[in-house]
């Protein structure tokens, strides 16, 4: 029996394609606008899935956004900004809530998905005075929704009952990794010089 | 000064007024709710799903309070995390739909049914006791249509005058045709180990190596909170003497439970009833070797309100007849008598027992209270007491208890979960 192999070139047509869905499917946008850099995400949408299901049921969903700058290499760290945000979801005017956790805090309201997704990544844009024109810079946003108290603790009310510890939810928790537990996104950009954005913005 | 002060004001004020909005109005300096929805009036209050006909009235009307009022979730959560508890519902989940009228929402708590798992393992029970050493128990279950096969290890110095340790099987049906008929036969193969204490007071012949057991039996609910067991236990056991000799004790077995529970732990308090009468009756009829009559009763009153867990139990049993070592009564362990060492009060365990206690547990802290006598003859009953302090939280349960008497008192330590 003749054994039938795999041609090179439809594993390269396989990669490229994946590449192609991935750059496709996540792309973090920067622009910069009086100083400062913004971000947004067009093909990014976290009001979707879960998060969305319990804002249905008028359950708040916090999220936790998190901006990393890299400038001149990938190794040098510029800043990490986390920053946390609520999220609901009015039933009778079906539109949606926003709240940033700060000091003092900021909230806006009568929002539609799309709108509520962008004003969260537009309070999350940065300070780039001080930044070289010519300087290289990598950028990752994160998104990450927080689990309501279903996140489990080990030796919450369920793992114990009156036969025991039961090993089999315990083992459940322990094994699931903690990042597959919460709905999460990480889009990365770069490099790109604030020149280069500026360039852009002109020329858009 | 002035010009600074203006300087100031148009500085704040500039980039918030150049800001770029959002589609819908921005507030700052908000410290008022996150959810939009809190300004929703909650128009009624349902509970669907099994078991929703069993709660509690003050839970209830709790419940219908909350019509009127605006919608509020973490409180509404904890109500759910409440009627969970009364019912020990595996799953309440709350539903929020619109309501009839604007701006109005109802509010649906849906009790969820349990998931059958199909494996499930279990960590029973687990004990350190100063005097008596470890002991654990643990078995794996496997669920296949209503069917339950388990298998288990044991190793215990606790309960019994005996060290036994070796595996437990079993097979239960909980559906025979009805709900109110369940099915069950359990198989246990241990190797004994014993105390010098007990060695030393036993007879040749009541000291036995190994022991296995065969039990089947049969649950009817009567009434929903009285439920009757009845079977048979077959049990041979391998004697210690110079020429090894097996002999059997089966007896016929039935036990009348009575289980009640009401109330929530939350404002008015939950109050658990658990009460049990057994006999063991070895018979020539079963080609037992020793015949005996075995009767044991058993309560225990509990009363829970919010950081406070009130419990007091009782114990009352008698032999008669010759039983062999592993039916005869204990006092002195981790659950009776708590203080003491079963072998200072009785090596081979006794023919009669009377036993109370009173725990009460405030926020973690666990302090006891034990009296009983074991004994075989009226006149070597003695009342013994003991008294305990610990911390007791989720099943898990250290503490350190001193017997009450004359001379040197020497503490017992122990520490572990669900004995």
């Amino acid at each position: 029996m003749r054994m039938r192999t795999i041609k090179p070139w439809w594993v390269i047509a396989a990669f490229l394609s994946g590449l192609a869905f991935a750059m496709w499917a996540e792309e973090l946008v920067l622009s910069t606008q009086e100083g400062r850099l913004e971000f947004a995400a067009p093909r990014v949408h976290f009001l979707v899935g879960k998060p969305l299901e319990r804002l249905r049921n008028a359950s708040e969903v916090p999220f936790v956004f998190k901006i990393t700058l890299w400038s001149g290499t990938r190794t040098h760290v510029l800043r990490e900004v986390p920053a946390r945000f609520v999220v609901s979801y009015d039933l009778w005017e079906e539109k949606f809530s926003v709240t940033k956790l700060v000091t003092p805090r900021r909230t806006a309201r009568h929002l539609t998905d799309n709108a509520a997704e962008a004003w969260c990544l537009q309070e999350m844009s940065q300070d780039v005075t001080g930044i070289s024109a010519n300087e290289p810079l990598w950028a990752r946003l994160e998104i990450r929704a927080e689990d309501s108290k279903e996140s489990g603790l080990p030796f919450g009310r369920g793992n114990i009952t009156d036969s025991g510890i039961n090993l089999t939810s315990l083992i459940e928790i322990f094994s699931r990794p903690a990042a597959t537990t919460q709905p999460h996104w990480t889009i990365e950009t770069g490099p790109v010089t604030l020149d280069e954005l500026r360039r852009g913005r002109r020329r858009g | 000064m002035r010009t600074l002060f203006l300087t100031g004001i148009f500085v704040i004020a500039l980039p918030i007024c150049c800001a770029p909005f959002p589609d819908g109005p921005l507030d700052n300096d908000e410290a008022g709710p996150t959810n939009v929805n809190t300004r929703l009036i909650v128009e009624s209050v349902q509970v669907s799903g099994q078991g929703s006909a069993k709660l509690s009235d003050p839970l209830r009307s709790e419940l219908s309070e909350f019509a009127g009022k605006n919608f509020d979730q973490p409180l509404l959560e904890r109500l759910a995390d409440r009627i969970k508890q009364e019912l020990h519902a595996p799953d309440v989940r709350m539903h929020v739909v619109k309501g009839d009228m604007p701006d109005h929402v109802i509010v649906n708590f849906e009790i969820g049914v349990e998931r059958e798992k199909r494996f499930d393992l279990d960590l029973a029970r687990f004990l350190y006791h100063s005097k008596q050493g470890w002991s654990g128990q643990g078995h794996a279950t496997v669920n296949i249509h209503e069917n339950a096969f388990s298998f288990g290890m044991i190793s215990d110095g606790d309960r019994l005058s005996e060290r036994y340790a070796g595996i437990q099987a079993g097979f239960e049906r909980r559906h025979v045709g009805t709900d109110r008929l369940q099915l069950r036969f359990d198989f246990a193969s241990y190797h004994e180990q014993w105390n010098e204490a007990t060695l030393l007071e036993a007879a040749p012949g009541d000291i036995y190596r190994t022991r296995t057991q065969f039990s089947p039996t049969a649950t009817i609910v009567i009434l929903e909170p009285l439920v009757v067991s009845f079977g048979v236990d077959f049990a041979r056991y391998r004697l210690s003497l110079p020429v090894a000799n097996t002999e059997s004790s089966n007896a016929v077995v039935s036990t009348l439970r009575y289980h009640q529970r009401w109330g929530s732990a939350g404002d008015e308090g939950e109050q658990d009833i658990r009460a049990s009468y057994s006999v063991r009756a070895g018979t020539h009829f079963l080609e037992s070797d020793p015949v005996f009559a075995r009767h044991e009763t058993e309560a225990r009153y509990r009363f829970r309100r919010r950081h406070q867990d009130l419990s007091i139990g009782f114990l009352a049993g008698k032999i008669s007849g010759l039983a062999p070592l592993f039916e005869r009564f204990v006092l002195g362990n981790a659950e009776t008598l708590r203080g003491w060492n079963k072998f200072d009060l009785d090596p081979l365990g006794a023919s009669r027992v009377v036993h109370g206690s009173i725990d009460y547990v405030y926020r973690g802290f666990l302090v006891f209270y034990d009296t009983g006598a074991v004994w075989d003859r009226p006149e070597h009953r003695e009342q013994k007491q003991s008294l305990g302090l610990g911390c007791k939280k989720s099943g898990f349960q250290l503490a350190v208890a001193f017997p009450v008497r004359t001379g040197v008192v020497s503490p017992v330590f122990y520490a572990g979960m669900n004995f």
